[in-house]
C-alpha cells in the first residue's frame, strides 16, 4: 500500500471540473447530459420511464405501512421483524435496491428512535420509496444528531425529557424503518385500516401515526 | 480534516423545511419529485450507473469531491448531475468535446434525440424489461468471508480521532467527523461488507466487519447535549474502532 500513500484524491480531478462546463440552468443541463447519453445508446429512455413510474406509482411509504400494521396484528410476525427485518419485510415482497439489510427500531413508552443520514441521504427505498426534500436538507443531516428534540419539536412533536431519543445515522449499508406504537383506541381495527394510520413520518421518527378521532 | 458533505453536528443551519398542506398541517404526501428534471437527473444517474463502470461508493466520492462552492451552491440532485458528469468523463463514457457539444445545442435551442432507429444500444445498456428484476435483487454489501470479527456486544471502543482513511488524503470514509476520538459501546454486529474506504478508490471490496456503536449525547456533544439520557448509534468498520482501555 505505501506507493498509494501519498496520494492526494483532489489530484484525480483537473482543475477545471466537467461539470464546471455545464448550463447555469439546471433543466437545461439535465437535458444535455440526458440527450448526449440517450444518443450513444448508453441510456435507454424506456428505462428512465420505467424507473420514474416504479417510483412515483409503486414503491413508496405505503409499503412500509403494510409492514408496520402487519407487525401490530401479529406479534409471530413482529418478532421476525425485529430479529431478521430483511427476510420478515420480503416475505411481503419488498426487497433490493436501498433496502439489501434491513433493521426495523421499535418505539416504546420508554424509547423513541429517530433516523437520519449525516453524510449523505441513506433511507429505505424499498419500503418508503425516495426520500422526501426535509430529509436530504442540510438542516435535517446537521441538526438531528446534535439536537433531536429541536428537531422533533419542528415537526410537531413533543416528547416527554424521560423518553430516550436514539438516533440512527445511517453510516453503512444497514437500512433503517421504525416500527411505531399502535394507537390507542384501535383494537377493533383491522390490517388495512391499521395501515391507513402509519404514515410516512411516522416510520422516520419524525412524527406519529394518525391518531382516530 | 473532513469535507462539506460530513455535516453532522454543524451549527448554523435553520429551520427544517417541514412541508405543510394549505390547512398549514404536516403533511406526509409531497410529490416523489418536484420537477421532471429531478426525477430525470435522478433516473439517468441510476441508469448510468448500471453500465458498470463504478460502483456506489465511486459515485457517493464524485459527489462530495465537488468543490466546496459548488456542493454549497447546489441543490440535491444538481449535486447528483455534476457528479454524474465528472463519472462519465473520467470513466471515458463521453468525452469532453462530446460534452460540450450538447451544451452549446442545449444553449442554443438546438439539442436533438436521434430517433430511435438510429441509436445502437451499447451492450451493457440497462434496458426497460430487466428494471423491476434489478431492483429487487439490488447490490447487497454484506460478503461471506473469513474474517473474523474482533469485537463483543457491548465491548467499549474508541473511534478513530482523524480521517481513517490511510490510502488516500481525503479520501471516502464513512466515519464522520462527530464521531471521531469518541467513546461508545458496540451495540450489534452485522457480519462483513464491502469497506468503502477502499471500493470508492479502485482498490477492491475488502470486506470487513460491520458495528453498530453506541455513543451516549453527552459523550459526542458535552454540555450541549440536549438530554443525557438520548444516544446516537453509528454503523462503522472495524478499521475506524479501537478497543478502549479500561
Amino acid at each position: 500500500m505505501s506507493e498509494k500513500k501519498n496520494i492526494t484524491d483532489d489530484h484525480h480531478h483537473p482543475h477545471d471540473h466537467a461539470h464546471s462546463h455545464l448550463p447555469s440552468d439546471p433543466e437545461l443541463r439535465v437535458k444535455a447530459v440526458e440527450t448526449l447519453l440517450l444518443n450513444k445508446g448508453l441510456i435507454d429512455s424506456q428505462t428512465l420511464d420505467e424507473l420514474i413510474d416504479t417510483y412515483e406509482n409503486r414503491i413508496g411509504p405505503k409499503n412500509g405501512a403494510k409492514v408496520v400494521a402487519k407487525a401490530w396484528v401479529d406479534s409471530e410476525y413482529k418478532k421476525r421483524l425485529l430479529n431478521d427485518a430483511t427476510s420478515a419485510i420480503r416475505e411481503l415482497s419488498y426487497q433490493g435496491r436501498q433496502g439489501e439489510n434491513m433493521v426495523v427500531v421499535e418505539n416504546t413508552p420508554e424509547t423513541h428512535n429517530v433516523i437520519v443520514c449525516t453524510l449523505c441521504s441513506c433511507y429505505p427505498w424499498p419500503v418508503l420509496g425516495i426520500p422526501p426534500t426535509w430529509y436530504k436538507s442540510d438542516e435535517y443531516r446537521s441538526r438531528t444528531v446534535r439536537e433531536p428534540r429541536k428537531v422533533l419539536l419542528e415537526f410537531g412533536l413533543s416528547l416527554d425529557p424521560k423518553v430516550q431519543i436514539k438516533v440512527w445515522d445511517s453510516t453503512a449499508e444497514i437500512r433503517y424503518l421504525v416500527l411505531p406504537m399502535r394507537p390507542q383506541g384501535t383494537e377493533n381495527m383491522d390490517q388495512s385500516e391499521l395501515a391507513e394510520l402509519v404514515t410516512r413520518n411516522s416510520m422516520i421518527g419524525t412524527g406519529l401515526p394518525k391518531e382516530i378521532k | 480534516m473532513s469535507r462539506l458533505h460530513d455535516m453532522g453536528g454543524r451549527f448554523g443551519d435553520g429551520s427544517i423545511p417541514v412541508p405543510r398542506d394549505n390547512d398549514n398541517e404536516i403533511t406526509n404526501s409531497e410529490p416523489t419529485f418536484k420537477y421532471e428534471w429531478h426525477a430525470k437527473a435522478w433516473a439517468i444517474t441510476l441508469a448510468a450507473g448500471a453500465l458498470g463502470e463504478w460502483n456506489l461508493d465511486i459515485s457517493r466520492h464524485y459527489r462530495e469531491c465537488l468543490p466546496p462552492k459548488d456542493y454549497i451552491n447546489f441543490s440535491y440532485y444538481e449535486k447528483w448531475l455534476a457528479a454524474l458528469t465528472n463519472l462519465l468523463i473520467d470513466k471515458k463514457l463521453v468525452s469532453l468535446d462530446e460534452l460540450k457539444e450538447y451544451v452549446s445545442a442545449a444553449k442554443n435551442g438546438t439539442l436533438t434525440k436521434f430517433s430511435d432507429k438510429d441509436i445502437k444500444l451499447d451492450h451493457r445498456t440497462w434496458l426497460a424489461k430487466d428494471v423491476q428484476k434489478t431492483l429487487g435483487w439490488g447490490g447487497p454489501s454484506i460478503r461471506d468471508t473469513n474474517v473474523n470479527s474482533v469485537f463483543d456486544i457491548g465491548d467499549k471502543v474508541i473511534t478513530q480521532n482523524y480521517s481513517p482513511n490511510k490510502d488516500v488524503s481525503g479520501g471516502h470514509t464513512r466515519l464522520p467527523k462527530y464521531a471521531m476520538g469518541r467513546v461508545g459501546v458496540i451495540h450489534s454486529y452485522h457480519n462483513n461488507h464491502v469497506f468503502p474506504d477502499k471500493n470508492a478508490h479502485g482498490f477492491g471490496e475488502n470486506p470487513l466487519p460491520l458495528y453498530t456503536v453506541e455513543f451516549k449525547s453527552s459523550e459526542l456533544w458535552g454540555e450541549l447535549a440536549e438530554s443525557q439520557n438520548d444516544s446516537i448509534l453509528l454503523d462503522l468498520w472495524e478499521p475506524y474502532l479501537k478497543l478502549f482501555p479500561h
